[in-house]
């Protein structure tokens, strides 16, 4: 019925029209549809896509103090000044380094809690875990990362005392002066921070597992470890692979809070995020141009990242983004 | 052999799990009841360092001092307003685009699915961003809480994966009972989405209620608007600010013992509790709607 | 059978707070009405119109309170209510919104990006026909105060415009620092260079490697990106050249000086310290709170840094009683033929204060209300307060504060309802005495330091048979033309701005190479940061410094 070149690719083809009538009709019989999603897109349209036209300012040396039709045009300089700057490569591999522990450690870990809280059966006890443990979220990073530095310090801080005290260590370890920890300090202070805050959207997926898999495979003799293995994981397969798959896209996100709070002139190396280079060069010294330069560079990046693992994710023929 | 290994290991590992979540438990309480400890403590003896648990020197000079400006109150209900309109609508607004586009046979769900996901990964920029909400008069209007930043991709991607995961034959019976999308979506699927609403819900509110930023931007010269947020973020940065170059200007006066008692670590510390406490109440009271699998038997009757 | 209760109580919420936003947002309305047809009843002449003057503020602080008692004086007498927006987050962004927007208050602290913007009006002739007050107070700064870009006045500088004596009894400006206690055991010898100093510390630290059970760190360093100068700016002071930041100034010419030898031969110094373990380990990887913590212990010996970026940690040891742990400011030169240079003149703040924009409705009205307040009686009012109530007057005509008074003073809820702290420190003001011969602020009141004064400051002052604090430093010489250099802004995005952030990473990543390197290794590391600065476009920082000095020389000296 439909003619063969395009059968490949159906969706698409329907939307440039190439295959009128019947997409005519499918829409009329889409109405509702139609009505309750258009309005969103034309509010996403007015508030996310039309003020990009200030991307322009990436190719301008823009300021402020005059009119959008009077900055000077400069065309690529920000990009090339982004680029070639000796710091670049390393600021680019200290953030995709960071990013993707921190991305990794906090699945993980999140998952893991997850479904262990999902083995509390007593009520109040679980509630009251899940409810503590997402404290930390609303604690600044000032004040976390204080507290970070003051557990590592080599001054009577608890994890040098304890590793003393437990024969492991002979003297105090600098912790935050040494390059070698600084990434895996960022790691473990995300985790701490956003622990109980990313086990949230797990526990809500584990909710829609149907409870009479978990009675069929009791009637099979399953053990925990393979019930969780075999019906909770797989239950919630979905959002991990979705959560994945947006979060690629923030790869080159890595923040600068913490890495500002927490590093120093010694591991400067190690610590500085495209973010941080960013805040320095663009920001702090009034260059709009630059961090808009910066941004596009992070939304092209995005781009291809999520498109790949999109693909990827398509071929293993699991849930995707689109 | 075998039953005995059976009886016993749901013991062992019902033990060892509740160890681990004390555990988990002490290590987050940890931050917290330390910001309380530096809330209630002398200023001036939380610079020697050194307070964990407890005070060393009680004091409510802290939260005198959050509290003296008297613009709290009136701040926090708007804080209040914002948040839960703002959540409210985003909600009902995401869920609506996510029931839409997770119809496998709506013609538009491929190029609106892209097209919304894309706003995850970019950002125009402040200036650009300022005019469009100039233009549309928002500038000194409550209504700047409320509408930017309704639809959340990223929110609607996790209603949208939700709803994939309920049963299509729900969906297609109500169908088959001459519903239309519409109702279909407000009498099957919005019910049926109780957890992941409630977990939207939570993220939706926290960050609402967090934001200062567009106060900052598009609210600041109108008191009347100000949220709680940004009075906090207000006395933080005076408290900053205090610290660096007051002692500049008063020449003596840093002699003085009893100068400045309060200090930028102290203030910080109370203002996280008031600006906090608030927020964080609303966990415990959504986790009712994280029942495991009680809507799929409801509906199925 | 559809449940709806999790919508549905939703909006039971939803419309509870509509009505409780409703019920403020009236309450508002009618108290503003109610304040708004009060005052224009209460008025007579036409003169004093009451106005209401929008003011944006650049540095954040908090909102008084509605009802305190100076702006009501303030209100009551020259009509004018002042509606204050301060600064909350960074002030770049800020401006830039700011701009961009076009949207500007009646009045608006300085920033160069303003002038550029156009959003300030030109004040000489505004200040000449209308203000014969402000034209008085700033006489002397006037030619300081055009513009280098146009020549003209956009800003009336808030601080660093002298009246009268200055009674200076405290440093708050750089210097070493050293612990009162150390100075005692030593008998109190004159410090003069460096090596007197770091020889009395060492020394001290080998007699005393605990102090209160902790172990002492004989000397510390602190350096951030926001706070470059405990590291960095010391070595101008050793050299003899007073504090103009970056560069050091010679005929009029500016060049940077951290890469240079002048500061290799201190961080040689640090770097023996280091490697004899006298120098605290952790000084380049400590946080500001932790620095501040260490201090407070009372172990630290000395460091190098400005009084009022450790005063909190010197209130925290007086607190402690261990005000004999407090510290006092030493002069340090390298060689004892080099005269000390740590204490400067003030000079106007340029590009700071009140500036006009375009938008003010009755500029005329706004300058009229400034050259009020800067005449005598205001500004006592605004920085004593009001007689008997803030301060009291003795029999010989001076100004005191009773002990109960002070301690009001140090209270931040009562300031926010009885002092003008927020819009004084922007405005025109005195310094120095008033015409009565009384301290233009509490601060500099000669009994009021006194009064204050500890029996351990007390011994030290009388030791050395001094009367103040800055008795142990040079008198400050009058100050070149230009002075000081660290006044001149770097044009936003510009290279030279570039290379100044440049030069800082540089120092904050090598500096600690150099000092925590082994001693035999201390060339070799040193020459890495030389050559990391030559990577940098230093000159374009220094043309840029000197370009400005030079235009200063021109258009400063015919005064």
């Amino acid at each position: 019925m439909a003619d063969i070149s395009m059968a490949t690719q159906p969706e698409k083809d329907a939307f440039f029209f190439h295959s009128r009538p019947s997409l005519l009709k499918r829409m009329s019989g889409q109405k509702q549809l139609i009505l309750m999603s258009l309005p969103v897109l034309a509010y996403v349209l007015l508030f996310s896509y039309y003020p990009i036209w200030g991307w322009s300012m990436a190719f301008q040396d823009y300021t402020p103090i005059k009119d959008f039709t009077e900055q000077t045009w400069v065309g690529f300089k920000h990009f090339k000044f982004l680029f070639s700057d000796s710091v670049f490569l390393t600021v680019l591999r200290n953030t995709l380094a960071m990013s993707f522990i921190n991305m990794m450690l906090g699945f993980v870990t999140s998952i893991i809690l997850a479904l262990l809280l999902n083995e509390v059966k007593v009520k109040w006890f679980k509630r009251s875990i899940q409810t503590i443990s997402y404290l930390p979220h609303f604690l600044s990073w000032i004040i976390v990362t204080g507290i970070v530095a003051n557990v590592l310090t080599v001054d009577n801080g608890i994890l040098n005392v304890v590793l003393m005290k437990l024969g492991f260590i002979d003297e105090p370890i600098m912790w935050l002066s040494n390059p070698k920890y600084f990434w895996a300090i960022v790691g473990a202070s995300h985790v701490w921070k956003d622990l109980g805050w990313g086990t949230i959207i797990y526990l809500a997926a584990i909710t829609s597992i149907d409870p009479s898999l978990y009675e069929a495979a009791d009637i099979d003799g399953a053990n925990r470890y393979q019930k969780m293995w075999n019906i909770t994981l797989p239950g919630i397969k979905s959002i991990i692979v979705i959560l994945l798959i947006m979060n690629l896209g923030w790869i080159l996100n890595a923040g600068f809070e913490v890495q500002y709070l927490l590093g120093n002139g010694v591991v400067v190396d190690w610590s500085q995020t495209i973010d941080i280079f960013v805040l320095k060069y663009g920001l702090q010294v009034g260059n709009y141009s630059l961090a808009t330069a910066a941004g596009i560079f992070k939304t092209v990046v995005s781009i291809v990242m999520i498109a790949g693992a999109n693909a990827i994710s398509k071929r293993l023929g699991e849930e995707r983004l689109v | 052999m075998r039953t005995n290994k059976y009886q016993l290991e749901p013991v062992v590992f019902q033990t060892f799990n509740i160890m681990f979540m004390i555990l988990i438990a002490v290590v987050t309480l940890y931050p917290f009841l330390n910001t309380i400890a530096i809330s209630l403590n002398a200023g001036n003896d939380t610079i020697r360092g050194g307070i964990y648990l407890w005070p060393r020197v009680w004091t409510d000079q802290n939260y005198r001092a959050v509290f003296a400006g008297g613009t709290l109150l009136h701040a926090f209900w708007i804080s209040v307003a914002r948040t839960v309109l703002h959540t409210v609508l985003a909600l009902f607004v995401t869920s609506m685009l996510a029931y839409s586009l997770s119809r496998k046979e709506y013609v538009f769900r491929k190029p609106m699915t892209i097209i919304v996901i894309m706003t995850m990964y970019f950002s125009a920029g402040l200036i650009p961003h300022y005019f469009l909400i100039r233009d549309l008069h928002l500038v000194n209007s409550f209504l700047v809480y409320i509408i930017p930043g309704l639809v959340s991709a990223y929110n609607m991607i996790i209603i949208r994966t939700y709803i994939q995961t309920l049963p299509e034959g729900l969906i297609e019976s109500a169908k088959i009972d001459g519903a239309g999308d519409f109702r279909t979506f407000m009498s099957i699927i919005l019910p049926l989405c109780q957890p992941v609403l409630a977990t939207v819900a939570l993220f939706v509110a926290v960050s609402q209620w967090n934001s200062w930023f567009d106060t900052f931007l598009y609210a600041s010269s109108k008191q009347e608007l100000s949220t709680l947020q940004y009075e906090l973020m207000k006395l933080l940065s005076s408290s900053m600010n205090l610290n660096s170059s007051s002692a500049v200007t008063n020449g003596g006066s840093a002699m003085e013992g009893t100068h400045e008692v309060v200090t930028p670590a102290s203030i910080r510390a109370a203002i996280t509790i008031v600006a906090s406490v608030p927020i964080i109440i609303v966990y415990p009271f959504l986790q009712k709607y994280f029942v495991h699998g009680m809507q799929l038997g409801s509906v199925k009757e | 059978m559809a449940r709806l209760k999790f919508l549905g109580s939703g909006l039971l919420v939803l419309a509870l707070s509509l009505a409780l936003v409703g019920c403020n947002g009236n309450d508002n309305g009618a108290d503003k009405q109610g304040s708004v047809s009060g005052n224009s009843g209460g008025e007579v002449s036409g003169k004093l119109e009451p106005i209401t003057i929008s003011a944006f503020i650049k540095s954040a602080n908090q909102q008084p309170t509605a009802d305190n008692r100076i702006y009501k004086k303030i209100k009551d007498e020259l009509g004018v209510t002042l509606k204050m927006e301060f600064l909350v987050g960074d002030l770049q962004q800020k401006l830039g919104v700011m701009i961009a927007g076009g949207d500007y208050p009646d009045i608006i602290t300085g920033d160069t990006k303003l002038v550029g913007a156009k959003a300030v009006i030109p004040l000489e002739d505004l200040i000449e026909q209308h203000a014969p007050n402000l034209k008085k107070h700033y006489e002397k700064s006037w030619n300081r105060m055009k513009d280098s870009s146009d020549g003209h006045i956009y800003w009336l500088p808030n601080t660093g415009v002298f009246t009268g004596e200055v009674t200076a009894t405290t440093h708050s400006g750089p210097a070493f620092w050293i612990q009162k206690e150390v100075l005692k055991e030593a008998g109190y010898p004159k410090l003069k260079t460096l090596d007197d100093y770091l020889k009395l510390i060492r020394d001290y630290a080998v007699k005393h490697p605990e102090i209160d059970g902790q172990p002492t760190i004989p000397f510390t360093t602190f350096a951030s990106e926001s706070k470059m100068f405990p590291l960095v700016n010391a070595p101008e002071h050793l050299a003899g050249y007073p504090n103009d930041g970056n560069v050091i100034v010679d005929n009029g010419v500016a060049t940077v000086f951290s890469d240079k030898e002048i500061s290799k031969r201190y961080y040689k110094e640090l770097n023996t310290l280091y490697n004899e373990g006298l120098l605290d380990k952790e000084a380049f990887v400590q946080n500001y709170d932790q620095y501040l913590a260490k201090l407070s212990s009372g172990r630290v010996l000395g460091m190098f840094d400005q009084q009022w970026n450790f005063s909190k940690a010197t209130e925290a040891l007086v607190a402690q009683n261990k005000g004999n742990r407090t510290y006092v400011g030493i002069p340090l030169v390298y060689d004892s033929n080099i005269k000390d240079y740590y204490r400067d003149r003030s000079v106007a703040n340029l590009n700071n204060g009140f500036g006009i924009t375009k938008d003010a409705k009755d500029p005329v009205r706004i300058i009229k209300f400034l050259d009020t307040l800067i005449t005598e009686d205001w500004q006592k009012l605004l920085n004593w307060g009001e007689k008997d109530i803030d301060y009291k007057v003795d029999e010989n005509g001076l100004f005191y504060r009773t002990q109960e008074q002070r301690e009001q003073q140090a209270d931040p809820t009562w300031k926010l309802a009885n002092k003008a702290e927020a819009f004084l420190a922007q405005a025109p003001k005195w310094e120095g005495t008033y015409s009565d011969g009384n301290a233009s602020s509490p601060g500099g009141q000669p009994g009021e330091f006194y009064e204050v004064l500890k029996p351990w400051d007390k011994e030290v002052l009388d030791a050395y048979g001094y009367k103040s604090w800055t008795e142990f430093f040079s008198p400050a010489p009058e100050n070149p033309v230009y002075y000081p250099a660290w006044q001149i802004s770097l044009l936003d995005g510009s290279p030279a701005a570039i290379a100044n952030k440049q030069m800082n990473d540089a120092s904050l990543k090598f500096l600690p190479k150099v000092i925590m390197s082994k001693q035999d290794q201390f060339e070799s590391t040193w020459n890495e940061y030389v050559n990391a600065f030559k990577k940098i476009n230093v000159k374009a920082y220094e043309d840029r410094i000197n370009e400005q000095i030079q235009w200063r020389i021109e258009n400063w000296t015919n005064k």
